[in-house]
């Protein structure tokens, strides 16, 4: 995967849990996070994230690590 | 007995909305009416057709002319039948020795001083002076005609569209009325008093110069040949008409094509059209030329590589090149390397298309359209909240507002012929508050009530939609038997513990929206205490990184007030193109089946599946900015793009171009060479409205029918050409008319379930949901009940965007449409439209360009993020100082090479409203501009090498 689709990939799922911070504890706001993802994202992304999840997911927002995370033992 | 009401009939005056009847005689036949109607519309009603000359029925009575006198049993003197109310009882004759007399007078004195060349003027055919003049019988005029005229009076051509011939007017002040009362620009005066009165543009400077925004309102009001279309002038009357919709913006006016064979001669408003009444704007009424531009892709063309010229072939040598190259790329790269993006310009059948044959020929999800770039926060925000993805209201029912919430969008410019209705009800006593940065022609519209600015900054939308929640909520303004009747409690309980937070206040988040609080708290107080409240928007909500939040939050503004589910309320989004809804209802969208039905639904596929004997995938594809960085990445290698411009429209252009350039098919449908088509290998002709039958559905939810006038130019319509690309592809397709794509729409689609070209041709049009429950379809939505039962008020957290300005980018710059260019100006381009706006222009405040000592017309290089490009200033205090300003509308001004890829955290919609930006005066294009202009020449040269030699 190319650097800068990464970094969207990165931004794009921080956005969404930035944008529903107020949704409750982190793990209310991983339950929409994943919602989200799992309704509009590509099988390509999600399989990108759990890319960058299995290489550390430095980058993602808590909520939005719980959500990958979530999502990757739904797919398991 | 009252007569079917007949859209091609002036009936001299509007009607009456009341509900009381009343009876009355006119030459012996008796009629009922309502109360209020004049004696002239009753005659109509009745067919009895009264002599009239000042009177239309768009217009209120004027009284001017007296050929309508009638008499009436028990009344002195010959009243006017247009100013007359019909009363209970009343006894009219039309027709007797006196009114003979009197009317052939009248004509008599009108002639005198009217030019005798009927045979070779242009209005010969379709004059109302000379009809009347046959039927008063006028056979002489006594006073000669060598007294004081008006028959040397000069022409004003200054209008690239009609013609002002001031030797043939009548000053019967239907153009003055019609642009006053229809169009709401008073543009138009009758100058001088007694004989000396003549209609004048502006203070008399001529049309071009004078506020005239060439709706074509007074040229259709014209009884005579003063205001005439250039295009009657040249050709002459037309011979038969074709009733169609409108290819430009979202509001989809009916029109009449009036045609000499296969010849367009004229657009006219159609008054039958529930959309527009009969009324336009410059786009639709006169910008039409494009289609029989010099410009236009006549036959189908291919090339290897994009640095090679176009070779022209037969369509179905096209078709199988096209189809040779995706079936190769998926074969090397997998099932999930191509896709395809609908137009909103497109019809409905087409789009429907388009997705079907990429979920099911190209056997993935990879579907999206140029709603992306524009109205998807609208979608997702109101399915959300209110459970379905559209507008709430009719266009009409701006007549009951009492108050109108405008928050980003500017509808005078960008729905001009909604913007009209708008000024119509502002001029009987709405009170009016916009929400945007600019400042819109609407707030200076004449009219009765307020009219409140609330000036924020770009970005501060959701932060500006939370305050006037706040007041509202803690102010005990809310309606709370609406909330407890018809929303979900828990989400409405969380909501209200969220918007009541101090943070929320006016007088808290007045640094972010740099609005005054008590402004804020006036607007919240008149916007839930109106009877009737309405909210409009327009991109200027959705084209920012909170932009389905902001739609959320005006959502909740309209639960909470309960302004929803009756006329004169609602949620209003303005829908940029003709077919933006359509395209999205249409299943455009990669998550999402036609009707909003999501493709992991196994029940909706299902039926999907077994109607188009595939299986679909459920997991969604790629949006299209998803699918440019795909691209870059290597594993997204082919797309088909249909009457979209997309390196014009899309943001951050040089990406946009980078993506585009590592495809290895891209095949472009379109009209004309455009700018996405210079990257593409593959180039389908496409047809204009004019040239294809289909559907479009406008802002309302009101799908009208396009009917073809001319055949195709290249001999397809789009519809065909995506079944040809079906069937190349062994997904066999076989539709013989976009009738039969409809019924497949409607048996799939629940909200379609009821629409069919019957049923269409016998209401005209229908507003979606159509189906059992709805036969004639839903002029107003949710009037009992939401699709999801119950609405759900949603939290609304403010995210400030990560673009801001700084040192180094110190503005903010924020783009949007003008009048006259429509879009990426593709077609209104190609027309006269161009002599109101042949380039782009940046406005920037007078302290900023002060600051940067710019003058008016300096060329100015602005840098963003992004990119840099060069256009002229324009010094103007429409905008706040920070602020600064421009359009899209021409290729070469670079205005998305400064947009960034920032994007609407839940639909990637671009945030085309906001970037940073750094302005100073320069003296060259930027590189981009330069190479540009390079590869243009490089392009067009390959366009014409691809045209057989001349033998």
């Amino acid at each position: 995967m190319s650097h800068s689709e990464q970094d969207r990939l990165i931004q794009m799922i921080n956005q969404i849990a930035l944008n529903n911070i107020s949704a409750g504890d982190e793990s209310a706001v991983a339950e929409v996070v994943a919602g989200h993802v799992k309704k509009f994202w590509s099988r390509r992304m999600k399989s990108q994230l759990f890319d960058y999840l299995g290489q550390g997911g430095e980058e993602l927002h808590p909520a939005a690590r719980l959500a990958g995370e979530r999502l990757q033992g739904d797919a398991r | 007995m009252l007569q079917h009401f007949d859209p091609n009939k002036d009936y001299g005056t509007p009607a009456s909305l009341s509900e009381n009847l009343v009876t009355l005689e006119i030459d012996g036949v008796e009629i009922s009416v309502p109360e209020g109607t004049s004696v002239m519309r009753a005659a109509a009603l009745a067919d009895i057709n009264i002599p009239k000359l000042c009177a239309s029925d768009n217009l209120d009575a004027f009284g001017s002319c007296r050929l309508c006198a009638v008499q009436i049993e028990g009344r002195r003197g010959l009243p006017a039948s247009c100013t007359t109310p019909a009363e209970q009882g009343m006894k009219v004759w039309t027709q007797n020795d006196k009114l003979a007399k009197l009317r052939r007078n009248i004509m008599e004195l009108y002639i005198s001083d009217h030019p005798l060349d009927c045979l070779t003027c242009p209005a010969n055919g379709n004059c109302e002076l000379q009809d009347m003049a046959g039927s008063v019988g006028l056979r002489e005029v006594r006073y000669g005609f060598d007294g004081e005229n008006h028959l040397d009076a000069p022409k004003d051509t200054s209008n690239p569209y009609f013609t002002f011939d001031a030797s043939k007017c009548i000053v019967c002040s239907r153009c003055v009325r019609a642009c006053s009362e229809v169009q709401g620009t008073f543009a138009l005066t009758i100058d001088g008093r007694g004989f000396d009165s003549k209609v004048a543009a502006g203070q008399d400077e001529g049309f071009l110069d004078s506020e005239c925004v060439s709706c074509g309102a007074c040229v259709q009001a014209c009884p005579t040949a003063t205001l005439t279309e250039n295009s009657v002038i040249e050709m002459g009357q037309p011979e038969h008409s074709v009733v169609t919709t409108c290819a430009y913006c979202g509001v989809g006016c009916s029109f009449k094509a009036e045609m000499k064979g296969d010849k367009l001669v004229r657009m006219v408003p159609y008054k039958g059209g529930d959309a527009n009444h009969g009324h336009s704007c410059v786009k639709g009424r006169f910008a039409f030329g494009y289609a029989t531009h010099k410009d236009r892709i006549r036959a189908p063309m291919i090339r290897d590589s994009i640095d090679q010229p176009w070779k022209e072939v037969s369509w179905e040598e096209a078709i199988g090149f096209a189809a040779k190259r995706l079936k190769a790329i998926q074969a090397e790269h997998g099932r999930e390397s191509i896709g395809g993006i609908t137009s909103s310009r497109c019809t409905n059948e087409e789009t429907y298309l388009v997705q079907k044959l990429i979920r099911a020929a190209f056997g993935n999800n990879n579907t999206d359209t140029c709603a992306r770039v524009c109205h998807s926060p609208t979608g997702y925000g109101l399915k959300q909240t209110l459970g379905e993805s559209a507008g709430t209201q009719t266009f009409d029912s701006v007549m009951k507002a009492d108050c109108v919430l405008v928050i980003g969008a500017n509808p005078t410019d960008a729905h001009p012929v909604f913007g009209s209705l708008l000024r119509r009800r502002l001029r009987e006593g709405a009170s009016l508050i916009v929400a945007d940065p600019r400042h819109i022609d609407l707030l200076d519209t004449p009219h009765l009530g307020d009219a409140t600015h609330l000036p924020l900054r770009p970005g501060s939308n959701v932060a500006m939609v939370n305050a006037l929640a706040h007041v509202i909520v803690t102010e005990g303004l809310e309606d709370t038997g609406f909330i407890a009747k018809r929303c979900e409690d828990d989400a409405y309980a969380k909501w209200r513990a969220f918007i009541q937070d101090p943070r929320h206040a006016p007088e808290a988040v007045e640094e972010v929206t740099g609005v005054a609080a008590d402004k804020v708290r006036e607007a919240a107080r008149t916007y839930a205490k109106a009877p009737n409240a309405a909210i409009y928007y327009g991109l200027g909500v959705t084209e920012h990184s909170q932009g389905s939040t902001t739609v959320m939050g005006i959502a909740n503004l309209a639960l909470a007030t309960g302004n929803i589910g009756r006329d004169g309320v609602g949620v209003n989004p303005l829908r940029g193109q003709n077919n933006v809804q359509g395209s999205c209802d249409m299943g455009s969208f990669p998550h999402e089946l036609p009707g909003y039905q999501h493709v992991a639904d196994p029940v909706a596929r299902g039926r999907f599946e077994a109607a188009w004997g595939v299986e679909i995938d459920h997991e969604p594809g790629l949006r299209i900015p998803n699918m440019f960085d795909a691209a870059i990445a290597g594993h997204f290698r082919a797309l088909y793009v249909q009457g979209e411009d997309i390196a014009q429209s899309d943001p951050n252009t040089q990406h946009v171009e980078q993506a585009l350039r590592s495809l290895d098919c891209l095949i472009v449908q379109d009209i004309f060479l455009n700018e996405t088509a210079k990257f593409a290998h593959v180039l389908l002709p496409g047809s204009t409205f004019l040239e294809k039958n289909g559907t479009f559905t406008n802002a309302e939810r009101r799908i009208n029918r396009v009917r073809k006038v001319m055949p195709p130019i290249a001999g397809k319509e789009d519809w065909e050409v995506t079944v040809a690309l079906a069937n190349a592809l062994d997904y066999p397709m076989n539709y013989a008319h976009p009738s039969e794509i409809m019924d497949e729409i409607a048996q799939l689609t629940p909200s379609f379930a009821g629409v069919s070209y019957d049923k269409l041709e016998q209401q005209g049009s229908l507003q979606w949901p159509c189906n059992d429950e709805h036969p004639v379809g839903s002029p107003i939505m949710h009037v009992e009940s939401f699709p999801i039962g119950k609405a759900h008020f949603a939290i609304t957290e403010f995210v400030p965007t990560t673009e801001r300005a700084n040192r180094r980018f110190p503005l903010l710059l924020t783009t949007g449409r003008i009048l006259s260019q429509y879009n990426v100006g593709a077609q209104t381009r190609r027309t006269d439209n161009q002599v109101w706006h042949d380039e782009d222009v940046l406005e920037i405040h007078p302290h900023d360009a002060e600051e940067r000592g710019i003058n008016d017309n300096d060329w100015l290089g602005i840098s963003s993020r992004a990119g840099h490009t060069v256009l002229r200033a324009r010094i103007s205090e429409r905008m706040q100082p920070g602020v600064v300003y421009t359009t899209f509308h021409h290729p070469h001004s670079g205005a998305n090479v400064i947009t960034t890829d920032n994007s609407d955290w839940a639909t990637n919609c671009p945030e085309y409203k906001v970037t940073a930006v750094q302005v100073e005066k320069v003296s060259q294009p930027s590189d981009w501009q330069k190479n540009f202009h390079d590869n243009h020449q490089r392009q067009h040269k390959f366009l014409h090498e691809a045209k057989p030699a001349a033998e």
